[in-house]
Parts: C-alpha cells; sequence; structure tokens
C-alpha cells in the first residue's frame, strides 16, 4: 500500500455539497426563527385559567380506556408531541388510544397564590373528570412525566376518580437526592437556603428564571450546539434538534405559591416520602394507591436520577406493579417516540375493559 | 468503502466537545459542592429579593402618583375573570350532576313506568280473569239462591217428611195399639176356643163318662154272653165226653 492510498484512509474526503448544506443549515436555523410545533390532530375539550386538556383521538380506536397525560409544571408539554415521527400523544393514538393532554399552562402574576393543591384538586383532578365524562368511559389511565408523575402519584393517592392504571416516566418520589450537589440539598433541607422571599418579591417566577435554573444545573451546554453542527447536514436531525432546542428554552414559568411548596414540602421536608404530604385536606400516602401501576426510568438521566424513582416501587399498594428502564435521558424517552412503545407494551393488557 | 471507514473530523470534535462538556459540569459542580456557594447564594438570592420588593413597592407608589394601573392591578382584574370563570365551571358541573341525576331518575322513572305498564296489564288481565271469576260467581250465586230455595223446599220436605214421620209413628203406635187391639182379640178368641174346648171337653169328658157307662154296659152284657157261652159249653161237652 503506498502512502496516498494510506493517506486517504485516513483523511476525510471534501465533500463539498454536504459541508455547504451542513453551514447553510447552522447559519439559517441561527437566523430563521423557532420553527412551530405541529401537533397531532387534535380538540380543546375544556379549558380553565391558563390550563388545557386536549384531546387527541384514536385513529383506529383499538382500547376503550383512554390515557391521560401530565407533563411537568416546569416545562412545557409539547414535547410529549412535538411532531411526527417523535410524539409520545401520535405514537399512542397511532396504536389505538384516545389521548388527552393536560397543558398547565404558563402562570401569570394573578396566579401567583396557586398552591400545588389547587394544581391537584381544582386543575388535574377536574381535568380528569372531564376526560371521562368526555371520554364516556368508567375510567382513565393515568400518565405522569417528571414533576407530572409526581404529581400523578400524590393525586392518584388521594383521589377517588377511576383511574384504572398508573404510568410514571422519570418520576422523582425522593427528594432527598438529586442532581445538585450535595451542599445545596443541605442547604435547603436544614432551611439555609429557601426560596420564599424570592418567590413573594416577584409572585410568579418568571419563565427566563426557570431556564437559568435549568442552566445552573448544567453550567457547561454546548453539547446541542455541537451536535447540530455535527449532524446540520441532515434534514431529518435538523428538524428534531430544531423543535428539541425551541422546547428546551420555552420554560414555562411557576406560580410563586406553588413554588414555595414544592421547595419546602418536597425538596425541604421530603413530605411525600414520609408520608406526611397534606393535599386539600387529604393526606398523601402513596401506599393508597392501588391501581395497577408502571415505573419507568432513564439510565442516562441528568434531571431525575433513577435513585428518586425507586422508592415509589415499595411505597405503592399496587398489586401489579412493573419497573423498567430505559437506556437514555430525561428528554430522548419522549422524543424518540419510545416512551409510546414501552406505554403500549404495557397499557395493551390493561386498557381493554373496564375492570 | 473507503468513504465508511473514512475519518470524520465533527465526530471526534464531538466526542471532545461531549468530554469537555462533562469535565467542565464536574468541576463546577466540585467547585460549588460546599457551604460558602450555598451562603454566597442564599446572600446574593437575599439581596436580589430584597431589591425586587424595593422596585415592586416604589413601582406601586409611582403607578399610584401618577394614577396609572400596574401589572398588579392588571393581574387583580385578571383574578376577577378567572372567578368568573371558576363559578362558570362549577355551575357546568352543577349542571352535569343535574343532568345526571335527572338522567338517572328519567331512567328510573322509565323503568318505573315499564313496571306500572307491565303491572297495569297483569291487573288488566286479572282484572279479565277476575270478570270470568265474578260471572262465575254470579252463576254460582244464583245457583246458590236456586240451591238455598231447594233448600227451603227441602226443609219444607223435611218438616213435611217429620210430620209424615210423625203420622207414621202415630201410625206405627195405632198399628202397635191395634196389633194389641189384635192381640187381645186373639186371646179372648183362644179363651173363647179354649172355653170351647173346656166345653167340649166336658162334653167330652160326658161322652166319655157315658161311653165308659155304656162300655161298662157292654162289658157287662159281654159278661153276660161270655157267661151264657160258657154255661152252654159246659152243657154242650157233658155228653160229647162219653161219644
Amino acid at each position: 500500500m503506498d502512502a496516498k492510498a494510506l493517506g486517504a484512509r485516513f483523511i476525510p474526503q471534501f465533500d463539498l455539497e454536504k459541508e455547504t448544506k451542513r453551514w447553510n443549515q447552522v447559519v439559517r436555523i441561527i437566523l430563521e426563527p423557532k420553527p412551530d410545533i405541529i401537533p397531532t390532530p387534535r380538540q380543546s375539550i375544556w379549558k380553565k385559567n391558563k390550563s388545557t386538556l386536549w384531546y387527541h383521538p384514536a385513529k383506529n380506536k383499538k382500547y376503550p380506556i383512554p390515557v391521560l397525560m401530565v407533563y411537568s409544571l416546569l416545562n412545557k408539554p409539547y414535547i410529549l408531541d412535538a411532531g411526527p415521527g417523535s410524539s409520545v400523544v401520535g405514537g399512542l393514538t397511532e396504536r389505538g388510544y384516545d389521548v388527552y393532554l393536560f397543558d398547565w399552562g404558563s402562570p401569570g402574576l394573578e396566579d401567583s397564590d396557586t398552591t400545588l393543591d389547587v394544581y391537584i384538586i381544582e386543575y388535574l383532578e377536574a381535568a380528569i373528570k372531564r376526560a371521562i365524562r368526555h371520554s364516556g368511559q368508567k375510567g382513565i389511565s393515568l400518565l405522569g412525566y417528571c414533576l407530572g408523575g409526581t404529581i400523578s402519584a400524590i393525586l392518584t393517592s388521594i383521589t377517588d376518580v377511576p383511574i384504572k392504571n398508573l404510568i410514571l416516566a422519570a418520576v422523582p418520589i425522593d427528594f432527598s437526592i438529586g442532581i445538585v450537589p450535595d451542599k445545596w440539598l443541605e442547604g435547603l433541607q436544614n432551611g439555609e437556603m429557601d426560596f420564599n422571599r424570592f418567590a413573594d418579591a416577584y409572585g410568579t417566577i418568571p419563565s427566563e428564571f426557570m431556564y437559568l435554573m435549568f442552566r445552573m444545573l448544567s453550567p457547561v451546554y454546548n453539547s446541542p450546539m455541537v451536535n447540530l453542527v455535527t449532524r446540520a447536514y441532515d434534514d431529518e436531525y435538523v428538524e428534531k434538534w430544531r423543535r428539541m432546542d425551541k422546547w428546551t428554552k420555552d420554560t414555562a414559568s411557576f406560580a410563586g405559591a406553588a413554588f414555595k411548596q414544592m421547595f419546602h414540602d418536597l425538596y425541604k421536608e421530603n413530605k411525600l416520602l414520609k408520608g406526611e404530604l397534606v393535599i386539600g385536606g387529604r393526606q398523601a400516602v402513596l401506599s393508597q394507591i392501588q391501581c395497577p401501576l408502571f415505573v419507568f426510568s432513564c439510565s442516562r438521566d441528568t434531571l431525575v436520577l433513577e435513585q428518586q424513582s425507586l422508592p415509589i416501587m415499595d411505597m405503592a399498594g399496587s398489586l401489579d406493579k412493573t419497573y423498567q428502564v430505559f437506556e437514555g435521558g430525561h428528554v430522548s424517552l419522549a422524543l424518540t417516540g419510545k416512551f409510546a412503545e414501552f406505554a403500549d407494551q404495557w397499557l395493551s393488557t390493561r386498557s381493554l375493559s373496564e375492570k | 468503502m473507503t468513504k465508511e471507514k473514512a475519518f470524520d473530523p465533527f465526530e471526534g470534535y464531538k466526542r471532545m466537545a461531549e468530554i469537555w462538556e462533562k469535565q467542565m459540569n464536574g468541576f463546577l459542580y466540585m467547585l460549588t459542592d460546599n457551604r460558602e456557594t450555598v451562603r454566597l447564594m442564599k446572600a446574593g438570592l437575599n439581596a436580589h429579593s430584597n431589591y425586587m420588593e424595593i422596585l415592586r413597592k416604589n413601582q406601586e407608589l409611582m403607578a399610584g402618583f401618577l394614577n396609572i394601573p400596574t401589572k398588579k392591578d392588571v393581574a387583580n382584574v385578571a383574578k376577577l375573570s378567572i372567578q368568573a370563570e371558576e363559578k362558570m365551571d362549577l355551575l357546568e358541573e352543577q349542571v352535569w350532576n343535574l343532568q345526571d341525576s335527572l338522567g338517572q331518575l328519567n331512567q328510573e322513572n322509565v323503568e318505573l313506568l315499564k313496571e306500572a305498564v307491565m303491572n297495569i296489564q297483569q291487573m288488566n288481565t286479572e282484572l279479565k280473569k277476575a270478570s270470568i271469576h265474578m260471572e262465575e260467581t254470579r252463576k254460582m250465586n244464583a245457583e246458590l239462591q236456586e240451591l238455598r230455595k231447594g233448600l227451603v223446599d227441602i226443609k219444607i220436605i223435611q218438616v213435611n217428611l217429620q210430620e209424615l214421620r210423625k203420622e207414621i209413628d202415630s201410625l206405627k203406635s195405632i198399628k202397635t195399639d191395634l196389633k194389641h187391639l189384635k192381640a187381645s182379640k186373639e186371646l179372648a178368641q183362644i179363651q173363647n176356643e179354649i172355653r170351647e174346648l173346656k166345653e167340649e171337653a166336658v162334653q167330652l169328658s160326658d161322652i166319655k163318662a157315658e161311653l165308659a157307662e155304656v162300655k161298662k154296659s157292654i162289658q157287662a152284657e159281654q159278661d153276660n154272653e161270655i157267661k151264657m157261652d160258657k154255661e152252654l159249653v159246659l152243657s154242650s161237652a157233658g155228653p160229647s165226653k162219653g161219644e
């Protein structure tokens, strides 16, 4: 083998077309506005304040029991329906489920006194009742993602609404551990650092501050741009990247009262794990969860650790409990659409009859 | 083939960037994982909160002077519309509850009506049966009346029969009396006959006595004849003995 041939093996061939496309895409993405997210066909069936209950009808309905999806209060829920090929909602409607998606909406200053109690009872519980009424069924499967999972678990433990199945994905239950430095957690737990005054000063925590909070969890955050540059020639990847990029920067604002309650009851006192959390005058004890339970964690989750989800497996009173780990990150679980596949595998046998 | 194996500088850049990012984040994590950072954050947060409080207070004050609404005022108005919406929701839920209960009531009423219709049908059938029974009862009643009449007749007949029986009894007694009477007549007759018989017996004994006398007289005559015969025999036997 001569030197030229050897060099050709290691020195990349310059593909002008590919490189032009790559850099054109990068420039376009930087200059152009964020893309519009095209949701799965849907209709709004209930609105309360800023929240909306969306109904996504199944393409070919196979399962009578519908699914209601709840996302975190911290981010916007369209990550679960971020366009064709990367939509959990679309994946489930294609598999024959009627899907309801509850969008909390971004609170304004007028919602500063909205507590977790209000969110859980007056918003989510009411939404579930309305979804059940709309579906004409006698029960519903509740799917909670991230903090939406925590809220779903709390609600399931206190409500008498017929929740037939409960799916919790990347759900934080134990708040004594986390991805932030231990000393920060200690500071939160011993009251050295609290957000009460801050929350009161703002009323409703602006979305920019929430984004800053996420950035503080991983201050150096250049991997998305590196990934884009690396694969900017791939149109499909670029589209997904743009949707993901839009969602990442599009955080929701947070009602001050709920913010304070979350940090006090969950991060400081860890009341949910201790069974001391009281919501709407009802004590949220996880052992009161009796419906079939499916808990899903992500092995490379940088926001919610697997250890934070695990306690619910021991605490829940359900006889039918399943735990599964997905090889991926917190967001990729939703964005790859894989979640719909896993949820369907578990739900399909549990969504047939109204037991 | 060579293209597939070709070295892609972007892949290398990506891996390097990933490693660098991870290491930088790890470094920052370790750098901030101490109480001093927590204290610093607390101080920063408090200072910022303090600043925001003063700012908001001044905003409100200035807006008050200028007589213009602040975001807080707008939020207060928005709260009113949220409250109205909540009330609407509550009303809607109450309407649903009413709808549901009415629906349930309707269903119950329909079931009740069905039951009532069935009952009426059953009652109708039973009424028909009852009218037939009534007709039969009437007939029976008429028959009973007839029977009663018959019974009265029977009673009359019974009375008549009793009277008849009494008559028969009296007749029987008469008969008995008659029998007695008859018996006494026969006795008298027998006695008469006995008397007659006695008389006849007396007559017979008289005849017997006469016969006895006759017999005696005959005997006596016979004895006389015998004696005469004997004397004749004796007289005739003497000569014949010597022959």
